[in-house]
């Protein structure tokens, strides 16, 4: 155990923090979606994949990472939009299990669909050239790709924050989330703010999941496994809360990380056996409202 | 009159965060007697009926019950050491048949975790909940889902599934609440019934309906106990008179 | 009104009709091996409409107690080369162990984050299954879980031929719904029904709603255990799959389709399920794909499932 020297920890931790950033936009982008609509989304996985291959195939087509970083999420928060329109919407009011059901099914439409039209083998996904090799950060040289992801993340997350907090559009999502009764009575379209609450969950979730690809490829089950652990973090961070949702993401993927470096076959282990103690200790997780889940 | 008290909570309070919903209830509730706490909204009615079933738990003080500190039993706890209640919103077993909501309710005293004896062979449940729904009034709808019942005898068949669990404390959270004048008369007639079988705490908004019934009554105010006494003290009571002298009566 | 008293005699004797109804599927079916499995996912559908249909409790992870059932049988014929008998006791076991250890750990959240939290710990146990290659052979699947033969009474019952094979599994999956129109039929029966209604009135009557849960929840265990003990003897092989979410999302899938809370809903679920994947086979590699339409439409337009519509128009 010699070889663990207090940088590689660190050095270890930070890596943990780019695995972190992917899990901590796919809960943000679930706790939204939950916290207006009363869905867990089960399809959030297949749309994270989604983002992977939209993104592969503007790079095809152009060449041009950047262009991929915005047009994939956006094109998933479309997706997104539509299936919320023509299909969840219409089970608003029907009990909570019909939603989940429906985009569980949905899950199976999209992985299925990826399939046919990108055949099932895994996609190598280039890092671009401007991202590849490594920066001095003061522990040990880092890749560069991974500080962008960091990066990327804390600026969704920030934007997110002045939308919800600084925007009038924000403050009735905010309220809405609590009471969709006040703002019916406030005369608000609130379909409308369900479905740009899905698009922008969704479209984060694509934006992951294009992020996720130069650092694992891309493939049709990419979506899957994820969506597993992206509900332990949901649920260790609080649902409903974006806060949680951060510290929980950023906490299950040094865990991971740190996991990996001691035991790497226990990795994958760890993040559940984290959320079994969370769930001993404080069932409605970090942030969560005592009493909403228990 | 010196029999022990069947209910006491001592210097019981309930805080919400920041908010204080109760503070510092001492009282006791004799064995027999039908006991209405009345209050105008927002007084606490509500927190205390809940603190009382164990719907919640306090922040402060204790509950005794037959002498015995019952703060922080489970809930469920409660029909087993002989309290029952009807929640304020109607809650029944709606796809369940009426007389299967009461069977049901009865069930709990002998059978929880049986798994395999049919429960068709518990005969004296099912003439226990016969009787029962006959005590209410309803054994016309026995076969009745619960939920195409009228307001009014859902209300009725909760308090049946009340009296299933055999209670010594009946409590009754707003039993006329939605209820048609007719209704409420004979709600009120049924409340009277049950009384003289039983130790009875209700919990009403409106005034008028319970100073005619009542052996004694507490009256809550801003969280407070404001005043207790027989229903000619409360009448007589000043401070009682000026909390509901501006209170407009529904 | 002799309709209704057929009907009422029918509901009285469901598990003997259920019964004949399994015993002369075969005969119907052209492809034994496809009827093993419609009666094994039938088996692992009722475990799980138990908890659901019954209880009202919506679990994604019940791949782990199928796959537990599975494993046990199999680690106690290959591993500990114990006859069969021991063998498929050992599946419910299983089960009902895996499901006490999920369960203590779910019941503590309910509703979605039930679902939730159910497949995240079924996630985790297929990871565990995943690494311990010693005991569950990991990523290549527990091999060689073969019964060629049993000895019963000076009898020789030869299950490699499909037909017996088929009736060897149903004498199991029979008394299975035995035992689980009977557990329907108890007062923990009406408990369930009752914690479904309204969980804060079932508490009132002194209910104890999470020991309620956690039976139901080990009870559903021991259904889905057995069902996986004989998918292991029926594939001779136990895949590391059969603990991965998607045969938890499969299972909600067929009992939705056959209709959620009825007692023979699962099974018609199974079947359909079955045929339906067999069908689109056949024409396409992609049959999930018509799979999560039929799923979809299903849960937008027949939220009763197949068996529960017919029942619902029926009262009409």
């Amino acid at each position: 155990m010699s070889g663990l020297t207090p940088d590689l920890l660190a050095m270890q931790a930070f890596t943990g923090l780019a695995l972190g950033a992917v899990y901590v936009l796919l809960a943000t982008g679930m706790s939204l979606i939950f916290g207006m609509l009363t869905v867990v989304n089960f399809a959030h996985g297949a749309f994270y994949m989604l983002g992977a291959y939209l993104g592969l195939a503007v790079l095809g087509l152009t060449g041009n990472f950047w262009l991929a970083l915005l047009l994939a999420p956006l094109a998933v928060a479309a997706l997104g939009m539509l299936a919320e329109r023509t299909l969840i919407r219409r089970l608003y009011g029907r009990g909570i299990d019909y939603p989940l059901l429906l985009t569980f099914g949905l899950a199976y439409i999209i992985v299925e669909l990826v399939r046919i039209v990108f055949g099932t083998q895994d996609l190598p996904f280039d890092t671009p050239d401007a991202l590849t090799g490594a920066a001095d950060i003061g522990i040990g040289f880092f890749p560069l790709y991974r500080l962008f992801v960091i990066g990327v993340t804390a600026l969704v997350l920030l934007a997110l924050w002045l939308f919800l907090e600084r925007t009038p559009y924000g403050l009735i999502v905010r309220v809405g989330a609590r009471d969709p009764e006040i703002v019916r009575i406030l005369g608000i379209d609130i379909a409308r703010v369900w479905l740009v609450v899905f698009g922008i969950g969704t479209g984060i979730a694509g934006l992951a999941g294009l992020l996720a690809a130069p650092l694992q490829g891309a493939s049709p089950e990419m979506g899957n496994s994820i969506l597993a652990e992206a509900f332990v973090v949901t649920v260790v961070g609080g649902m409903g809360s974006l806060l949680g949702a951060v510290a929980a993401g950023l906490l299950v993927g040094v865990v991971v990380s740190l996991t990996a470096l001691v035991a790497p076959e226990m990795a994958q282990v760890a993040i559940f056996a984290l959320m079994a103690v969370v769930l001993l200790l404080r069932p409605q997780g970090f942030f969560g409202r005592a009493g909403l889940m228990s | 009159m010196n029999d022990p008290p069947i209910l006491r909570t001592e210097n019981l309070g309930k805080r919400f965060g920041p908010f204080v919903a109760l503070r510092g209830i001492t009282a006791e509730f004799r064995a027999g007697a039908l006991t209405a706490i009345i209050g105008p909204n927002g007084a606490g009615k509500s927190t205390y009926f809940n603190l009382l079933s164990g719907a919640l738990a306090p922040s402060e003080g204790r509950i005794l019950f037959e002498g015995r500190d019952i703060t922080g039993t489970p809930q469920h706890r409660f029909a087993h050491l002989g309290i029952a209640k009807s929640f304020q919103i109607t809650t029944v077993f709606p796809q369940l048949p009426a007389l299967e909501n009461v069977r049901v309710a009865a069930q709990a005293r002998v059978a929880r975790y049986d798994i395999w004896r049919p429960r068709a062979r518990l005969h004296d449940l099912l003439a226990e909940a016969e009787t029962l729904l006959d005590t209410v009034g309803l054994a016309r709808h026995r076969d009745r889902p619960a939920s195409t019942l009228a307001h009014g005898e859902q209300r009725a068949l909760e308090i049946a599934m009340a009296l299933a669990v055999r209670p010594r404390l009946l409590l009754l959270d707003e039993p006329t609440a939605g209820m048609s004048p007719e209704e409420t008369r004979s709600m009120m007639e049924l409340i009277v019934r049950l009384a003289a079988a039983r130790t009875v705490i209700l919990v009403e908004h409106k005034m008028r309906l319970v100073m005619g019934i009542s052996d004694r009554i507490l009256v809550l105010h801003h969280g407070e106990l404001l005043a207790q006494g027989t229903p000619d003290d409360i009448r007589r009571n000043d401070t009682v008179r000026r909390v509901y002298l501006g209170q407009r009566e529904h | 009104m002799a309709r209704a008293d057929l009907m009422a005699a029918a509901a009285r004797h469901r598990a003997a009709l259920a019964a004949a109804a399994l015993l002369v599927f075969p005969l119907l079916m052209p492809f034994k091996a496809i009827a093993v499995n419609i009666l094994v996912q039938g088996l692992f559908a009722v475990g799980f409409n138990l908890l659901y249909g019954y209880l009202g409790l919506l679990s994604f992870g019940h791949a782990a107690l199928l796959g537990s059932g599975a494993y046990a049988c199999g680690i106690v014929l290959v591993r500990f080369g114990w006859p069969w008998w021991a063998a498929l006791a050992a599946g419910p076991l299983g089960g009902m162990a895996i499901a006490a250890a999920i369960g203590a750990l779910a019941i503590r959240t309910r509703g979605i984050y039930f679902a939730m939290v159910t497949l995240a710990l079924a996630q985790c146990l297929y990871f565990i299954a995943y690494q311990a290659t010693g005991w569950t052979g990991g990523e290549n699947g527990l091999r060689g879980v073969n019964i060629a033969a049993i000895r019963l009474a000076g009898l020789r019952i030869d299950l490699v031929d499909p037909l017996h094979r088929y009736y060897f599994v149903a004498v199991f999956v029979i008394a299975a719904l035995f035992a689980l129109s009977r557990i329907l039929a108890s007062p923990f029966g009406a408990v369930m029904e009752a914690v479904r209604e309204n969980e804060a009135r079932a508490r009132a009557c002194g209910y104890d709603i999470r020991t309620t849960r956690w039976l139901a929840f080990v009870l559903s265990g021991g259904f889905c255990g057995l069902a996986g003990a004989l998918q292991a003897i029926h594939l001779g092989i136990v895949p590391v799959e059969t603990l991965y979410y998607t045969t938890s999302g499969l299972v909600v899938m067929m009992t939705l389709l056959g209709g959620a809370g009825t007692f023979f809903g699962p099974f018609i679920g199974a079947g359909l399920f079955g045929m339906l994947e067999e069908l689109v086979s056949l024409w396409t590699v992609h049959w999930q794909l018509v799979v999560g339409v039929v799923f979809v439409a299903c849960v937008l337009f027949f939220p009763r499932g197949v068996w529960g519509t017919l029942l619902a128009g029926r009262g009409r």
